[in-house]
């Protein structure tokens, strides 16, 4: 009822000033934004989404609701998403994996990446760390190759799920690194944190922020980390690209995105992307990002566009070895 | 800083007015959402979350605890007077508190849980206080093989209780073994029963399911059964507090229940939820007079509540001696640290001593609040009994139909619980015991994940069971609770033939 009235107001307001043609797209937002969110209050992507919509919100001038609706890796944020569309004031956050890799992890999503969502911008990336307890005696990544073995499965890894990020960068890297390793798929860092503490397994690519602590702590030892340059948050820790033989090019990095509805006028989109890239150009911003595991990386809605199709592309490759093995 | 220098310092923070403000709403809060079925501590802590920006990480940390301890208390209340359990840790309780409000001591069990409940935390604080380190380590020592075993005891420790008919309580475990099969499997990833609902990959809600079982099929009988409403006016005010005999009962059952929850809690997984089924299955073996236990024994309450509250209590030690949460509340507290730009981690502890001491401190002033705050309440919840049913049942159904909203905001939740409440009535009236239906469910996926784990880690070698003390443990008592009623049986006809 009360959008209707609102939009009865606009209409009359833009009969009343037909002389200011673009009055309808300066209205816009017209009343609150609501951002989904495919992760539970209090985690790195909801914390991510926090900071950056708590800045939007002034800068937009209504209130910016965030809608968490965990589940199935994110899956459920997005479709939620695309339920609630039509107003014009429905967007959402998202992690790679429901825009690359779910589509081919699920029987079904219940939405198609490339006609039912409109990329706006990618927010951050996030490399993985390759962790290793403190007591072994694997120090660097030649040693790690090496005690990894070719295809005896010498190491085991834990992951945070069958087809998680941190699972299909271990794929990766074991293929380019030419080794094969034991996957143990556990529900969440702190899991296989405690199993890699207490010995259980061996190793695990794991998000920095979930590693360092216990590195500082002396516990546990970063051996590579999958970015393309260093990452502020553990800056000394060595590239994996490069390195103990692997491709200059080794590259793998999760991301969060901003993502809106199809439908959404071209105007909603382009005035989020800029208000968006000023936010994540602020030293603080991106200062309070770091200290969660992110780095910004704002870019035009067609480069995210480009980077879903091209890691969609190359996780696609890395599931196909898996699920041939 | 020394145990006793840093809970001097902790009491000191604590009892600043602007950080005790904030333990007060804390288990405040709690209460009542443990009182409401269906809203919980998950909830009420998700919905807090973004208001904590806006207060110092220390006191953010002990309101949000306070509404998770305090949750404790409150759950008791609705499972004791209308079988509707807040929580899924006090589905137990309903088994002995409903018939004693039934019978007309409302009062005594209401007094029983509360009591329980301060001490279990109390002893829990204790605990957490000299044992941090030890039930940290304990925590990264237990591998899967250990878990899976654990949880195998458990499940046959507590598969027999509320129900007379073994055969029947077996039925309800296995049931609960199924359902817990739907969804993502995490060993494999494949998609059990989802039938492509995006919905149940990750498996049934477990407030849905709790929430159906006991909630939705206690109003549509009471509906049923108009008479059932006089019952409830009968009972009442008559007596609120304990007999002497009550008070001798209850006081062992507390202190067994909070050393089970006490080493329980520090587990991660499912600590809480197994050490209450594992001290009323206890409490029941050693009584000598089992027969009354679904009756309303006091210590089917006393041990229970006593034992959830400790778990919530050394809950904490892993979660803040090494940042590892073991359930989903913990991370969300350890979430509300990160807001706040602090890396929970091993070394949280010496880099924010104030942290760990203060919120320890306030663990024994929230204890105390919601003792002094519960007492008094025991009245007013009783005398709750007295409005008509026909106002009431349709409240509690709005509630039920929030909480269970508040988990994920889907509305598929709040069609699961309509369906599964109708199954929870035709279960009720063949005597079927929702509890242990929820027990199998909780286990199951745990089991399941953690034996073949472990399995996958060995290499296929079923040794790892045997080879590993702890679990090793686990197996021989396993097998000492399954030989143990064939070895009375021998014994029994053995003494007959004698005679």
């Amino acid at each position: 009822m009360r959008i209707r009235f609102t939009r009865r107001m606009a209409l009359a307001g833009a009969v009343a000033l037909t002389a200011v043609p673009a009055f309808g797209q300066d209205a816009w937002p017209t009343g609150p934004v609501r951002v989904f969110v495919g992760f539970p209050a209090g985690s790195s992507p909801d914390v991510l989404a926090r900071i950056v919509t708590d800045q939007l919100a002034q800068r937009l001038g209504q209130p910016i609701v965030i809608e968490n609706r965990p589940g199935a890796g994110g899956v459920i944020g997005v479709q939620q998403m695309l339920v609630s569309a039509g107003d014009g004031h429905t967007f959402g956050t998202t992690i790679n994996g429901p825009l690359t890799t779910a589509q081919r992890m699920m029987d079904s999503t219940g939405f198609d990446v490339e006609t039912d969502i409109l990329p706006v911008t990618l927010i951050a990336t996030s490399p993985l760390v390759l962790a290793v307890s403190a007591d072994s005696d694997m120090d660097d990544l030649e040693s790690f190759i090496a005690a990894a073995g070719a295809d005896i499965e010498a190491i085991a890894y834990g992951s945070v799920g069958q087809g998680s990020g941190a699972h299909l960068t271990a794929e990766l890297f074991a293929t380019e690194a030419g080794v094969s390793m034991l996957h143990v798929p556990f529900t969440s860092y702190a899991e296989v944190t405690t199993s890699i503490l207490g010995g259980e397994i061996d190793a695990g690519f794991m998000a920095p922020s979930a590693a360092l602590p216990f590195v500082e702590a002396g516990t546990m030892r970063m051996l590579g980390i999958t970015s393309a340059e260093p990452f502020a948050q553990a800056p000394d820790v060595p590239l994996i690209a490069g390195n103990a033989g692997l491709p200059d090019d080794f590259r793998a990095e999760l991301w969060n995105a901003f993502i809106a509805p199809a439908g959404t006028d071209a105007a909603t989109i382009e005035r989020l992307n800029t208000e968006i890239a000023d936010i994540l150009a602020d030293p603080a911003v991106q200062e309070q990002l770091v200290t969660i595991g992110w780095q910004a990386a704002p870019g035009t809605p067609d480069d995210l566009r480009a980077r879903i199709a091209d890691d969609t592309a190359m996780w696609g490759a890395v599931i196909d070895r898996v699920e041939t093995q | 800083m020394t145990t006793w220098e840093g809970l001097l310092f902790g009491i000191g923070f604590v009892t600043q007015p602007e950080v005790l403000i904030y333990c007060f709403l804390g288990v405040v809060l709690g209460t009542f959402v443990g009182v409401l079925p269906g809203i919980g501590a998950m909830a009420a802590i998700s919905l807090l979350l973004p208001i904590t920006y806006y207060i110092t990480p220390e006191a953010a940390l002990i309101m949000l605890a306070g509404v998770y301890y305090g949750a404790q208390y409150g759950g008791a209340v609705a499972s004791i007077l209308l079988r509707l359990p807040g929580t899924p840790q006090s589905a137990v309780t309903t088994l002995d508190g409903y018939p004693m409000a039934q019978s007309g001591r409302a009062g005594v069990a209401l007094f029983t849980a509360m009591a329980s409940s301060f001490v279990g935390s109390v002893i829990g604080i204790i605990v957490l206080v000299m044992l941090a380190g030890w039930l940290s380590r304990a925590a990264t020592a237990f591998g899967a093989a250990d878990y899976a075993a654990m949880m195998i005891l458990g499940l046959v420790a507590a598969s027999t209780i509320g129900t007379a008919r073994p055969a029947k309580g077996f039925a309800m475990v296995t049931l609960g073994l199924l359902l817990g099969c739907i969804g993502t499997d995490v060993n494999s990833g494949a998609q059990r029963f989802t039938f492509g609902q995006t919905e149940l990959l990750d498996g049934i809600n477990l407030v849905a399911l709790a929430m159906g079982l006991f909630g939705v099929a206690e109003v549509i009988a009471n509906v049923r059964n108009p008479d059932r409403q006089s019952v409830a006016a009968r009972i009442g005010l008559r007596r609120l507090m304990p007999t002497r005999g009550d008070l001798r009962r209850m006081v062992p059952p507390m202190l067994r229940g909070s050393a089970l929850g006490s080493f329980f809690g520090a587990l991660p997984g499912t600590g809480s939820t197994l050490s209450s089924f594992l001290s009323y299955s206890m409490e029941r073996r050693i009584a000598r007079q089992p027969e009354r236990f679904g009756t309303g024994a006091v210590e089917g309450v006393a041990g229970p509540e006593s034992a959830n509250n400790s778990a919530a209590i050394t809950a904490f030690a892993p979660t803040l001696t090494l940042g590892i949460p073991g359930d989903p509340i913990m991370a969300l507290l350890l979430g509300a640290l990160v807001i706040h730009g602090i890396q929970p981690g091993p070394m949280m502890l010496e880099a924010r001593p104030e942290m760990f001491w203060g919120l320890v401190a306030s663990f024994g002033i929230g204890n105390l609040l919601l003792l002094i705050l519960n007492l008094p309440l025991i009245g007013i919840w009783v005398a709750m009994l007295r409005i008509p049913f026909n106002y009431l049942y349709p409240a509690i159904l709005v509630f039920l139909c929030l909480g269970v909203y508040s988990v994920r905001g889907l509305t598929f939740d709040i069609v699961a619980v309509a369906g599964i409440g109708l199954a929870g009535y035709l279960l009720a009236i063949a005597r079927f015991s929702p509890a242990l239906l929820l027990l199998g469910f909780v286990l199951g996926p745990l089991i399941e994940t953690n034996l073949r784990r472990a399995f996958l880690i060995s290499r296929g070698d079923p040794m790892v069971f045997l080879e590993r003390p702890i679990a090793a443990g686990f197996v021989i008592a396993t097998v000492a609770l399954l030989l143990l009623p064939v070895w009375q049986a021998w014994r029994r006809r053995g003494a007959g033939s004698r005679l």
